[in-house]
């Protein structure tokens, strides 16, 4: 096996091994029903295209918009794959093998491109035979734009995660807090964190021992979210309206909690093993991240009652706005458990797909939205009871 | 429940369990009463782990029950699990967390103090205090084994369960395991169960012993059997090769 591939073959006997384990009835399920959802997808989709066609033939601003939405698929399919490829590339079983940084970033490579390339080109199939459906000019220059901007998004995502991954980790491969000289304590985390099960926000956010490592992600992470809150708040403030900073503090409290939930803890045998039930576990995990949602929150919507006191509503509507979509997260985060980043796909899909339908069927949308939270409510409660 | 239920602390009857639907442990009955401890035998992948697993409440039963402490376990699952104390896999320890913070989540949930062990410091009687205050990434095997036996113990919770927790151990540690051990088992107040691939220690520990092969038990030794078998050095130990090499002979007539 060449080396070069070796990460990519690791991927593809796992794929082809969880396929071959998976029982019959929950394939046809798969199968059976990501076909119709893709159909309905694709009808939709048409029907939309039809729909537009004399303004997507004129103009092209919106094929701005879904060149940027393809790069940003394409971003966030990379982070998938870069991630994905390099756990593998540093697995356990590999780490004592003679294979050099270097090696292992060219495996990860050579795995998210190979894996990428396939998306790459639906992509770009997809963009040209809308162009075609509308009978845009140019249709077939547009599909290449669109894979263009969609390997473009691919790549940026790989060499970011192999320039971010090389600066924070791979010198040791022996233990995964071994740079404990860049951590500091943080001694008040007891308190947050004492009701029982006393330290699952610190076991969930993986904070060796209750510190906190400070890496570049994590600065770059806070000045960012300092940034946008800056801009918030000033352009209320400016401007004599509390709409910006309302929504900046939703966005960002949304944001803090996504970032910092986790909810491993509910599928180790430390927790299931012990009498303690699926909803105060899951409760208690959101304990921790609601703080910091709530932390990130208070500041901007300070802001907005300041810039515009009259519309006092608004930051209170966006706060439970906020309460509202951290609760359906967690209820995502619950479902997916160790994989937080699909559990956010889902979770963004899921939200979006409802707004798009509450277009045409309204209210009625809401009752479809809540019997799936329900359903993976109940699947996480079913899997932690019973595995 | 009739009034030798009620002193069983572990009731299995009947059990079959898996993972995706295939059985990997078919029909398997056992009790235990308090002051007995069980010693699991079985080859590689003859079901050990996945019987205890069942036995926890970590996998769906195909068929049969559980009952810890006369609580059915598929019924009220969180009421049957607060007599239960399971020494957790290694690897399956929460990493980020030190050990004595460890120590104190499972004695928050077990409503006791971290320090609340039935047969003296567990800490310093497996030589932990050094580690305490270090993350669990860092513990060896060995170590790892200790803090996980000594979570185990938290609480006295009246069935105890170690799925190869004498693995790793050094001589001392173990020695210490195998006191508390006897200690627990001769108060009468608890029933203990261990898988273990160390033969020899079954006849010196365990006042009951079963084999399973195939997902079934297959050999059973009782008491007596067992204390006659720890007189002469080595006895067990070929007895326990004769039904394994059995067995490796049966599987391949039949493959």
């Amino acid at each position: 096996m060449r080396r070069d591939t070796f990460v990519l073959s690791l991927i593809w006997r796992e794929t082809r091994n969880l396929v071959k384990s998976t029982s019959v009835s929950d394939l046809a399920w798969v199968v059976l029903g990501g076909s119709a959802f893709l159909a309905y997808g694709v009808g939709n989709a048409v029907v939309a295209l039809r729909r537009g066609s004399e303004i997507l033939r004129a103009r092209q601003e919106p094929w701005i918009i879904v060149l940027l939405a393809v790069f940003a698929l394409g971003l966030a399919g990379g982070v998938i794959l870069s991630k994905v490829a390099w756990t593998r590339a540093f697995a356990p079983f590999l780490k004592a093998l003679p294979l050099s940084i270097s090696e292992r970033r060219r495996m990860v490579a050579v795995a998210a491109l190979s894996i990428g390339a396939p998306f790459v080109v639906l992509a770009g199939a997809g963009v040209g035979a809308a162009c075609l459906r509308v009978d845009k000019p140019y249709a077939a220059a547009w599909g290449f734009g669109a894979a263009m901007t969609c390997a473009a998004g691919v790549a940026s995502a790989l060499f970011l995660h192999l320039f971010v991954a090389n600066n924070e980790a791979p010198n040791d491969l022996s233990t995964p807090f071994a740079n404990a000289a860049k951590s500091i304590p943080l001694p008040w985390l007891g308190a947050f964190d004492c009701a029982t099960p006393a330290w699952l926000g610190v076991w969930a956010c993986g904070l060796p021992a209750g510190t906190l490592r400070l890496t570049a992600r994590l600065f770059a992470t806070s000045f960012l979210f300092l940034l946008a809150a800056a801009l918030a708040i000033g352009a209320s403030l400016a401007r004599h309206e509390a709409a910006p900073a309302a929504v900046a503090g939703m966005i960002g409290g949304l944001i803090a909690f996504m970032l910092s939930l986790r909810c491993h803890p509910l599928a180790s045998p430390v927790l299931r093993t012990t009498p303690r039930g699926f909803t105060s576990t899951w409760l208690r995990l959101a304990r921790l991240p609601l703080v910091l949602s709530a932390a990130c929150f208070v500041g901007p919507a300070s802001a907005a009652v300041i810039a515009e006191p009259s519309a006092w509503t608004t930051p209170i509507a966006s706060g439970l706005c906020l309460l509202i979509l951290n609760g359906v997260y967690a209820v995502f985060a619950g479902f997916f458990l160790n994989a937080p980043l699909l559990a956010a796909l889902a979770f963004f899909i899921a939200v979006a797909y409802a707004g798009y339908e509450s277009l045409e069927y309204g209210g009625a949308v809401i009752i479809g939205f809540a019997a799936l939270i329900a359903f993976l409510w109940h699947e996480s409660l079913r899997r932690y009871r019973h595995g | 429940m009739d009034e030798g239920e009620a002193l069983e602390v572990l009731t299995v009857r009947g059990v079959s369990a898996g993972y995706r639907g295939r059985r990997i442990v078919a029909d398997i009955s056992v009790a235990l009463r308090f002051g007995d401890v069980l010693g699991l035998l079985g080859a590689n992948g003859s079901g050990k782990s996945t019987l205890l697993k069942a036995v926890t409440g970590q996998i769906r039963l195909m068929a049969g029950t559980v009952a810890i402490a006369g609580v059915d376990l598929a019924h009220a699952p969180e009421r049957a699990k607060a007599e239960l104390g399971l020494a957790i896999d290694g690897p399956e320890l929460p990493s980020a967390l030190s050990g004595w913070q460890y120590l104190e989540l499972v004695a928050s949930i077990r409503s006791c103090a971290a320090s609340d062990w039935p047969c003296g410091d567990v800490v310093s009687r497996l030589g932990l205090s050094a580690w305490l205050a270090r993350p669990i990434a860092e513990y060896s095997l060995g170590t790892r084994a200790k803090i996980s036996i000594a979570a185990a113990l938290l609480g006295s919770p009246k069935l105890l369960i170690f799925d190869e927790s004498l693995n790793g151990l050094d001589p001392l540690a173990a020695f210490e395991v195998k006191g508390i051990i006897r200690e627990l088992a001769a108060t009468g107040r608890h029933a203990i169960v261990i898988s273990t691939h160390v033969v020899e220690t079954v006849p010196a520990l365990c006042t009951r012993a079963i084999f399973l092969a195939d997902g079934r038990i297959v050999e059973h030794w009782n008491t007596q059997e067992l204390a006659r078998a720890s007189q002469a050095p080595g006895a067990f130990e070929s007895c326990v090769m004769k039904a394994l090499n059995a067995r490796a002979l049966h599987s391949a007539t039949v493959a």
